[in-house]
């Protein structure tokens, strides 16, 4: 490593002037941005985070969603094709004989590992009759002992979902257009 | 015999064969050319009304159904041409016409005749534009099967499954065109001692086992070749299993034997294998309730009793084990133990020859054959009364059990329980759980055996016919087998034989450098130490 001198001139040694002239920079930014917040005129770029979220696309996958049908019941016909699809093998189902003629195959139990769970929304894809989406959560808190592992229960039903979000596919729809 | 040119191959068959068998071959891989088909089955008789297996004849202006006609000298057969292929797609359309496509619910995903044809010989945009017709579905057609009318095509195999092969006649098509369906008359269930074939041989998911119904998807399930120990047929099977467990039994086609089918009973047969109907640890009876120790350390202890109990002791054979594990527990308890009294548990006394003309066959147990030649050559087996009246006086001090893995034709087991607890001290070798041996109340241990799905070995049938069949997976690792449980029971140390891998062996290159050889070398282990 070597050291260079460099030749520096008598003038530059007054550094006042230039960091007098960047604040003014600096407070001329400041007053400008609260006033015209303040006003109304214009947004600031940061979000007061717990308070205030950021709205995510459409298309952000985020915590995972079980789609309901119109009756509440869940859309799921237990076929596996999203555990067979998911890389990180993530997701139980265990499937049962509805009494119900017309439903025929549904889950007793639909299990998703989310800790495991790597986000990439092949489950969504694979998935034939839109049982499950990837919603907009993100946040996955949980103190310790927290249960990671979500049920149905969870998947379909809490609250933030306000009673379960409605399916693209409906089976009788189907039956009366007769595919 | 004949010859005609198959898809430019010279194949010579015997005379009245039809084009696809001569295609299919002996071996039964479609050696000169896959032909789609639905309705043609090997063990059935030739329906012809899928109109799929298509063939140009040479000099015939129009294509032939492969399946009804017979080859003639000289016959020159072709199923690549375009021709062909176009008449198959456009037959798998009609098929497809009214099929529901909900392979996500069905079963036979994943194994489905009119998928696999579909991705073979399909690939079409459909055309149709009516609406579907909908029928029956979920028809509860008897105790085993479950019936889907709308995914049926109408091959009418499983009509001539009932027919021809297990002759009780009960299914039948019903209604015209579009609208017919496979049905059983008014009030008939499918209620036969094969009637679970009809689901193997359905192409479609139209009659599925209600036994398997939404178990599993296909595609988890391994599967291995082995042979039925329901009973001294000794049909060839295939099991599916996965790391859950054993899920369900379909026969393998074996001219000697079973032909293409297998019997009701048999298909239950993988339920006594799974870990939760099984023996996991031994038990050895203590002051109150049973101690649970492993298996090896449980023989080992009671080798200590039984040579206490010198030459009252007698060993209690039920068929249910392979030829291979009869010569060495007769081997180890005649000569080291100096057993002499060897008797025959036998469930099926008085039914042995029971043979209902297609498979089932009274004597319950795979291997009595086995049983009786081994021990005909260490002096023979005594009989049931015979061990009863000697427990009842006290002749005998000890008795080992080899007792019966699959306890479904068991019916007496408590009886025969109870008969053997009145000797003071039992070993009893037995896979499957039973709560009569959980109140046992005399100076008993019983070690946790390996199923047939576990071992290597050899049954022989009713027969005469020696079949063998290969491990498929091990359950409970720590259980023995026969043979094991008999060396350490005659007091002998089990020595854990090295498997030497042949082809590992031969395939190490001469100058290999030995792991011992690297760690004195100096350069490697300073490079090691940077």
């Amino acid at each position: 490593m070597s050291v260079v001198q460099k030749n520096t001139s008598e003038s530059s040694k007054w550094y006042l002037p230039g960091i007098l002239g960047g604040l003014v920079i600096t407070g001329r930014h400041l007053a400008v941005n609260l006033l015209d917040n303040m006003m109304g005129k214009k947004k600031m770029i940061t979000v007061n985070y717990p308070e205030e979220k950021y709205e995510y696309s459409p298309r952000f996958k985020g915590n995972h969603v079980l789609t309901v049908k119109k009756d509440g019941s869940l859309r799921c016909t237990a076929c596996m094709l999203c555990a067979t699809n998911c890389p990180a093998e993530c997701i139980t189902i265990v499937a049962a004989e509805h009494e119900d003629p017309r439903v025929e195959k549904y889950p007793i139990k639909y299990e998703i590992d989310i800790l495991r769970c790597v986000f990439c929304g092949f489950c969504e894809e694979a998935c034939p009759v839109d049982a499950v989406r990837m919603g907009p959560e993100w946040q996955t808190p949980g103190v310790n002992g927290a249960n990671f592992h979500y049920g149905i229960e969870h998947l379909a039903y809490r609250p933030q979902l306000k009673g379960g979000i409605l399916s693209h596919v409906d089976d009788e729809e189907r039956n009366k257009a007769g595919i | 015999m004949l010859k005609c040119t198959i898809n430019g191959q010279e194949v010579e068959v015997k005379e009245g064969t039809t084009v696809i068998e001569a295609m299919y071959g002996k071996g039964g891989n479609w050696e000169h050319g896959k032909v789609a088909h639905y309705c043609w089955h090997p063990g059935l008789s030739i329906a012809g009304v899928c109109r799929l297996c298509m063939v140009e004849i040479e000099g015939n202006p129009r294509l032939q159904i492969a399946c009804n006609t017979v080859v003639t000298e000289g016959m020159k057969v072709n199923n690549t041409s375009a021709k062909v292929r176009d008449a198959a797609k456009w037959g798998l359309d009609f098929h497809l016409i009214n099929h529901p496509l909900d392979c996500p619910i069905c079963d036979q995903a994943g194994e489905c005749g009119l998928q696999d044809q579909y991705m073979e010989f399909g690939k079409y945009d459909p055309e149709m534009a009516e609406k579907k017709v909908k029928k029956h579905k979920v028809v509860d057609l008897g105790p085993t099967v479950v019936l889907d009318t709308e995914r049926c095509i109408l091959c009418s195999r499983c009509v001539r499954f009932t027919d021809e092969v297990s002759k009780t006649e009960e299914l039948g098509i019903f209604n015209r065109g579009d609208r017919s369906e496979i049905g059983t008359v008014d009030g008939k269930r499918l209620d036969n001692k094969y009637s679970l074939n009809t689901v193997d041989i359905c192409p479609v998911g139209a009659l599925t086992s209600k036994d398997f119904r939404f178990r599993q998807r296909v595609w988890y399930l391994k599967d291995a070749e082995t042979i039925c120990n329901g009973c001294s047929t000794g049909c060839s099977i295939k099991t599916y299993f996965n790391k859950e467990g054993f899920f369900r039994v379909k026969p393998v086609y074996n001219a000697e034997v079973n032909s293409h089918w297998m019997c009701d009973d048999g298909r239950d047969l993988y339920k006594f294998v799974n870990r939760d109907t099984r023996y996991l640890k031994a038990k050895k009876k203590a002051a109150n309730g049973w101690d649970e120790l492993l298996p090896g350390a449980a023989a080992k202890e009671a080798a200590a009793t039984l040579k206490a109990a010198g030459d009252a002791v007698a060993v209690v054979f039920t068929g249910q084990y392979s030829v291979e594990e009869y010569e060495a527990a007769f081997a180890a308890f005649a000569n080291d133990l100096k057993v002499k009294k060897f008797f025959h548990w036998n469930n099926s006394e008085g039914h042995e020859n029971d043979f209902d003309g297609l498979l089932v066959r009274g004597d319950k147990n795979p291997n009595t054959q086995g049983l009786q030649q081994v021990a005909g050559r260490h002096g023979g087996l005594g009989k049931w009364s015979d061990f009863a009246a000697s427990a009842k006086n006290g002749q005998i001090k000890a008795v080992i059990v080899a007792g019966p893995e699959n306890l479904k034709f068991y019916h007496d087991f408590a009886d025969k329980v109870a008969v053997i607890s009145q000797v003071q001290n039992i070993v009893w070798l037995q896979s499957a759980k039973h709560v009569a041996l959980e109140d046992l109340k005399n100076n008993a241990w019983i070690i946790p055996m390996k199923s047939y799905v576990e071992k290597d070995g050899t049954f022989i049938n009713a027969k005469g016919m020696a079949q063998k069949f290969k491990r498929v997976t091990t359950i409970v690792s720590e259980a023995l087998n026969l043979s094991e449980a008999a060396e350490l029971l005659s007091g002998k140390q089990m020595m854990i034989k090295p498997e030497i891998n042949a082809f590992v062996e031969n395939s190490r290159p001469t100058d290999r450098v030995m792991l011992e050889n690297r760690k004195k070398n100096e350069f490697v282990f300073r490079r090691g130490s940077l």
